[in-house]
């Protein structure tokens, strides 16, 4: 961020909680509901202060339903209004799947191209502390393979914030993924508004020898992990995709080319994994720049345990990236 | 429990007009029906057809003369009578079976499925049967919060009515008090599976909607005007901001689920039951020649206008070009 620009320090949650005021306040047409997400504020507190804001009928809680209210948002934006609903974990997505894989990335497209679907569903994901199979996931990937919806995966509050903010302006569904444990993360974001586009990864960190492409939660192991591997003589790339479709392979390539060694890095389960698609990509249109082969580090294909102290096994850690890292070195 | 709509209708309420227009939307809609599966057997129409033939009163009795433009319709996958009733323009219905740019997805061969007006209040259908239960109270309530009184009014069948979607939906409808219309074309299958054999229900699928707190009536569908007197009492309320509606309306298929099925899984008495006592237009028409309202001649000359229309909807999206290949990349992001 260049000096000029008047920053302030928060967390994630306070950066997605200013991008949803300032959305609402924008536009009279944003309407915000789920489970929780009222007078209680979420119960991720993402939601603070606007059902008092903006009042019970463009902010309210609505039944436990998760189908309903993803197919309520579908009709509430062919009809004129940008619906922001929020599943309380993003897990729950399978309980809309009919919504979100035939309905919301399809509507538009199979009725001609005759509606705009302006929704901005947003899942909190990822391993937090115990929550266990079915409320620790990362679904995000299953959404790469169904056309017509705009998956983001912000890693800080900067870009969060103004992720956030042009997904509830774009005119197409967006998916929109939080790691639970990154709400608490700090960062430094502009006092100004600001935007960032969607489809365009960012470079976290720069750097000639390995390319390490991550999302979410993952950005920041990777960030970490980097770090120490520079005390060992290795400069890594940190690559931040920030959104899984459109994905900006342009940026992925350039690196790639640069550093012609890859690793990559995610929560979910390695098989079928955001990675195995960007491996493919790599390999198809960057095979020769590779002096190794792809890697990957995901979490082991079998559910969360509940269990605390088994949880952190799912997780990607620094030391699995170092050593990863150190393998690709040696070809 | 749902109880059974019951009124004495009073024919002088209704002028000629008003009632020639009935007879010719029922007649247009049949018409359109027997013209596509005509160019199923010519070949020229692929993929499944659910024929609407036997309930087109179930849709003019609920849209005809009630819904304006801007009121919104989720119709079902035996849903062209619908979209008829509604004003979409044949060549445009025709064109999509046909899979030419006259179609209204131009060029991607919608067919029953997926095709749309929004001009016409017209917002598509799910081909997952029964999920357009949370799309419409989604519509409904953006009518409500953009204060107008745009009402929705959606159609599925009793098969799915047993879709979980339709419980979420009425929860929400009766709780937030939307301005919908719930109209269940029940023909007493779902394919081969009767009502009976698959819901639990006290006696009627709308007693459901007596759970919710949501007013809900058995009404014959096969008779327009009955129909069409009980429908625009529940746009009425949902339009003065008293809520949701859940009409069942009775009918029957003429034809099989789909073209080519068989249908030997319906006892043909009760089938030709069906055919030569409850057919609406066949009633209606006898009903307003008996009451001296119209004569024979006035609806043949009705028939022999619509058959001419027809002709040239199909002429229109018959002689309209195929997309190029292209089309399949065209429209996914706005
Ligand atoms: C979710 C879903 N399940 C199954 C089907 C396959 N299917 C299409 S129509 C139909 C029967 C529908 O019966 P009903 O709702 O009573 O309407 P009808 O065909 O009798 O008019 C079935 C099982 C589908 N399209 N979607």
């Amino acid at each position: 961020m260049s000096t000029s620009v008047k920053v302030k320090t928060i967390t994630m949650r306070e950066a997605i909680v200013e991008a949803l005021h300032e959305e609402m306040e924008r536009d009279e047409k944003t309407v915000l509901f789920g489970e929780d997400v009222g007078k209680f504020g979420g119960i991720n507190a993402i939601t603070r202060g606007l059902y008092e804001k903006f009042g019970g009928k463009r902010v309210f809680d609505t039944p436990i339903a998760e189908t309903t209210i993803v197919g309520a948002a579908l009709g509430m934006a062919i009809t004129g209004l940008r619906p922001i609903p929020e599943l309380q974990f993003g897990d729950f997505v399978g309980i809309a799947f009919d919504e979100v894989f035939n309905k919301l990335g399809k509507w538009r497209f199979m009725h001609g191209g005759q509606m705009e679907v302006p929704v901005t569903l947003r899942l909190p994901v990822g391993i937090a502390g115990g929550a266990g199979p079915e409320h620790s996931q990362s679904p995000q990937a299953l959404f790469m393979h169904a056309p017509g919806v705009k998956i983001a995966i912000p890693s800080t509050p900067y870009d969060a914030k103004g992720m956030l903010k042009t997904a509830i302006r774009d005119n197409n569904a967006v998916l929109f993924f939080e790691h639970k444990l990154l709400y608490a993360m700090k960062g430094e974001v502009p006092e100004e508004e600001y935007l960032i586009p969607l489809g365009k990864a960012d470079v976290k960190k720069e750097g000639k020898d390995v390319t390490i492409i991550a999302t979410a939660l993952q950005v920041q192991t990777s960030l970490e992990a980097a770090e120490k591997l520079a005390k060992l003589g290795v400069e890594a790339e940190v690559v931040d995709p920030r959104t899984l479709a459109p994905l900006d392979m342009e940026t992925i390539l350039q690196s790639v080319r640069k550093t012609g060694r890859v690793l990559i890095v995610h929560e979910e389960p390695k098989t079928g994994g955001c990675g195995a698609e960007i491996a493919a990509q790599i390999s198809e249109q960057a095979l020769f720049d590779l002096q190794a082969p792809i890697k990957r580090i995901g979490s082991p294909d079998v559910p969360i345990a509940q269990s605390i102290y088994l949880e952190q096994f799912y997780r990607p850690s620094e030391d699995q990236i170092i050593e990863a890292v150190k393998e690709l070195m040696e070809y | 429990m749902a109880e059974i709509y019951q009124k004495e209708i009073d024919l002088k309420k209704y002028s000629k007009e008003e009632l020639t227009r009935y007879y010719r939307e029922m007649v247009k809609i049949r018409k359109f029906d027997e013209h596509l599966i005509r160019l199923m057997m010519e070949g020229k129409v692929s993929g499944f057809y659910h024929s609407g033939i036997g309930s087109e009163s179930v849709s003019v009795g609920s849209i005809t003369n009630i819904l304006r433009d801007e009121d919104y319709i989720y119709y079902n996958h035996r849903g062209c009578n619908q979209k008829i009733a509604k004003g979409v323009p044949l060549s445009k219905i025709y064109g999509d079976f046909l899979g030419t740019v006259e179609g209204t997805t131009r060029g991607l061969g919608a067919g029953i499925v997926h095709s749309a007006d929004p001009s016409r209040g017209v917002l598509g259908q799910c081909g997952t049967i029964g999920s357009q239960f949370n799309i419409a109270v989604g519509t409904a309530y953006s009518a409500k919060i953009q204060n107008t009184d745009r009402v929705t009014l959606v159609y599925f069948g009793d098969g799915a009515a047993s879709r979980e979607p339709l419980h979420g939906s009425l929860n929400w409808a009766g709780l937030y008090k939307l301005p919908i219309v719930y109209i269940c074309e029940n023909n007493g299958y779902a394919i081969s599976s009767t009502t009976e054999e698959t819901h639990s229900v006290r006696e009627h699928i709308a007693d459901w909607a007596w759970g919710y707190g949501i007013p809900n009536c058995v009404v014959d569908g096969n008779d327009v005007l009955l129909m069409r007197e009980c429908v625009s009492e529940a746009v009425e309320r949902a339009k003065r901001g008293e809520g949701p509606t859940f009409i069942e309306a009775k009918t029957f298929r003429h034809r099989g689920h789909f073209e080519g099925d068989t249908y030997d899984y319906v006892d043909p008495e009760v089938l030709k039951y069906w055919k030569e006592h409850k057919d609406p237009i066949k009633n209606f028409k006898k009903l307003v020649i008996e009451n001296g309202i119209c004569t024979e001649n006035d609806l043949l000359n009705v028939e022999e206008q619509l058959e001419l229309e027809i002709l040239q909807a199909i002429k229109k999206a018959e002689e309209a070009s195929l997309p190029s290949p292209e089309r399949i990349y065209e429209g996914l992001f706005a």
